[in-house]
């Protein structure tokens, strides 16, 4: 059975003169030990989704529809107290500002007691601090670092701690959002080789969010890519990256250099995002779409499923009707 | 830490000295001086002119003035008043009571009551009463503290009778003990009010907008997805975070109070530093005046290190620059 499925997530952002509409029908299954990359264009619902699975968007603002089951249960069901004691325990998450994600005026080791206890009160010190150095060495830190303040550490350090931390509880659910982008691509290495060894260790389940596809491809199981809150094609890394059928794929490979063969010329994908606070009746890449058809720009094209759980969602694959 | 705290201490040395010299020389720039304060102005005497310029060493030059003021400053003798012939140490040390009672109870007062509203309406951001209280704090931060003084005392003192007009005490009684402490009291309540109201729209709104900065960091936001409680996050983190900004506020207006409650002592007739020194500076009072200069720019001094070395405990990143 799939960890987590999502089945027609809309996200819509509330302002006073418009709605946003920043995920759109999106629907995903992910199973439990599967590395899934989120790729997209800044804009593109990332993050978005990723602060809905986690229930952190602010409920004023936005409406959430749909459905995420997580290990049976609709979390969009709970209420705020029942959902409360998954947080971190089944689903955590790695920011993509980790400088920022503990309080300057607190040591890390203090926080990190203080984020163990929320779920386990009746801890005792030594077991907690134990258990933080152990993670410390998962992630190759040092244990002074447990009488740190945030300031003192480095942004790579700072990361690790925030690895540290989201492993606190082995979460059955890891949601990297950017985890990486802010660092320098050896370190990012070394992170992404810990964070592999780590999911093998502890069976961990990962979502990984970033616009950067090489580290789709170096560290996951499986792509998933987005564009304008929209899932345009989903399958397994050597299939989609390899051999991409979706346009906006194709265009998106393109502006990326390969390591290996001859030097090709990169090509952006002209034009920009959508405006998501308008509705479309039609493909939502079709506007910046070389091979757009007429069809295209009539109809929403519905996902279509290829062997090895590959999804598109295109009108030019498998006959113009598309039904 | 250790030396932390004797880099600060030696700056405010060094402070107070560089400042003695300045207002030294500054106060002989201003036009006027105190012996055509002395003389009268009427028909002044040459004679008497001449004899007082002398005896208190006007004659002098100004460096020579400076190295024997010192000198005697050294041996802690601040001299006489030109005015009312009184030590200044002794003048200064009747007024700067009164004034520290006053301001530190106001400044604590305001501090822990507009931090307290602060919080609570960043709480409530966006409501009703949020919205309200961001506006009376304008409303009042435009009123002027002699003029809320003055209705004050219209209300309470005139109309209802309830509290007294003026002054520190009671002076057709003698009261001793803790009758006295309660008189005092009775006198400080609508100084106190006055200087409170003044001052917590500042403290309010430092509050507020700063739980609302640190409400909106990306480390509430890693709180909030391990599932923390919303009271503990806020009680524990965002508070200590929030707070430090007030307390540079804090010592800033009790620095500045000190010297600066000389409307409201008058209003009140408060027998503080503030109407000391405006009387000081009206006479050209040399002596008093820099004893008075001295006295602020130590008490400011103290102030700020004190605030820099509770600013470092609360906040590790600037304790080891």
């Amino acid at each position: 059975m799939a960890l987590l499925e999502i089945q027609n997530l809309n996200i819509t952002y509330k302002t006073d003169k418009k709605e946003i509409r920043a995920v759109k029908d999106f629907s995903l299954n992910i199973d439990t030990k599967d590395s899934i990359g989120i790729v997209g264009e800044s804009g593109s619902g990332k993050s978005t989704l990723a602060m809905g699975i986690l229930k952190l968007l602010p409920k004023g603002t936005t409406k959430t529809t749909g459905k995420i089951l997580f290990d049976g249960v609709d979390l969009l069901e709970l209420t705020e107290e029942e959902f409360r004691k998954l947080r971190w325990k089944d689903i955590s998450v790695v920011f993509q500002k980790s400088m920022n994600s503990l309080s300057p005026v607190h040591k890390i080791g203090f926080q990190m007691k203080d984020i163990y206890r929320v779920h386990e009160p009746d801890a005792r010190d030594e077991e907690v601090r134990k258990r933080i150095l152990e993670l410390f060495r998962f992630v190759n830190l040092s244990d002074r670092v447990y009488n740190l303040y945030p300031h003192e550490l480095s942004g790579g350090m700072m990361q690790r701690v925030s690895i540290a931390l989201s492993l606190i509880y082995y979460p059955k659910l890891l949601i990297l959002d950017e985890a990486t982008t802010a660092l320098d691509v050896v370190t990012q290495g070394q992170i992404l080789d810990e964070i592999m060894k780590l999911e093998e260790a502890l069976d961990l389940t990962r979502i990984m969010i970033t616009h950067d596809i090489s580290v789709v491809a170096s560290s996951c199981k499986k792509v998933v890519v987005m564009y304008g809150g929209c899932l345009l094609e989903s399958g397994y890394v050597y299939d989609v990256l390899v051999n991409p059928k979706h346009p906006y794929t194709q265009g998106l490979l393109n502006s990326f250099p390969d390591f290996i063969g001859e030097k090709k010329d990169l090509r952006g994908i002209p034009g920009s995002i959508p405006d998501l606070s308008l509705e479309y009746k039609s493909c939502i890449f079709t506007n910046r779409c070389k091979k757009a058809k007429s069809i295209c720009f009539e109809k929403i094209p519905k996902i279509k499923t290829f062997p090895n759980e590959w999804n598109v969602a295109c009108h030019l694959l498998g006959g113009f009707d598309g039904e | 830490m250790k030396k932390y705290i004797w880099k600060k201490v030696l700056t405010g040395i060094l402070t107070i000295v560089l400042s003695f010299c300045f207002t030294f020389f500054l106060i002989r720039c201003a036009p006027g001086n105190p012996i055509k304060v002395l003389a009268g102005t009427d028909n002044p005497n040459p004679e008497l002119i001449e004899h007082l310029t002398t005896k208190y060493g006007l004659d002098k030059p100004i460096s020579v003035q400076f190295i024997n003021y010192l000198k005697n400053v050294l041996k802690g003798d601040f001299g006489y008043s030109y005015i009312s012939n009184e030590s200044v140490t002794k003048l200064i040390k009747e007024r700067m009571f009164p004034t520290i009672l006053l301001t530190l109870t106001s400044s604590i007062l305001s501090l822990v009551l507009g931090t307290f509203f602060g919080v609570y309406a960043a709480r409530k951001v966006g409501t009703g009463i949020d919205k309200f209280m961001c506006g009376l704090s304008y409303i009042i931060d435009a009123t002027p503290g002699f003029w809320l003084g003055m209705i004050l005392i219209l209300i309470f003192a005139s109309t209802f009778k309830i509290l007294p007009t003026s002054g520190m005490y009671d002076i057709r009684e003698d009261y001793q003990g803790i009758y006295k402490a309660l008189d005092v009291i009775k006198h400080m309540i609508l100084p106190c009010i006055t200087l409170c109201i003044i001052q917590i729209p500042l403290y309010f709104r430092m509050a507020r907008s700063s739980v609302l900065q640190i409400m909106s960091e990306d480390f509430i936001l890693t709180l909030r997805a391990t599932g923390m409680k919303e009271n503990r996050i806020f009680n524990k983190y965002i508070l200590r975070n929030a707070i430090i900004p007030t307390i540079t506020m804090f010592s800033l207006s009790l620095a500045f109070t000190i010297s600066g409650v000389a409307l409201i002592e008058i209003v009140f007739a408060w027998p503080g530093m503030g109407r000391l020194i405006m009387d000081a500076i009206k006479n050209r009072d040399y002596p008093l005046l820099t004893g008075i200069y001295l006295m602020i720019s130590i008490s400011i001094c103290i102030v700020m290190i004190i605030t820099d070395i509770v600013y470092a405990l609360m906040d590790p990143r600037i304790r080891y620059e």
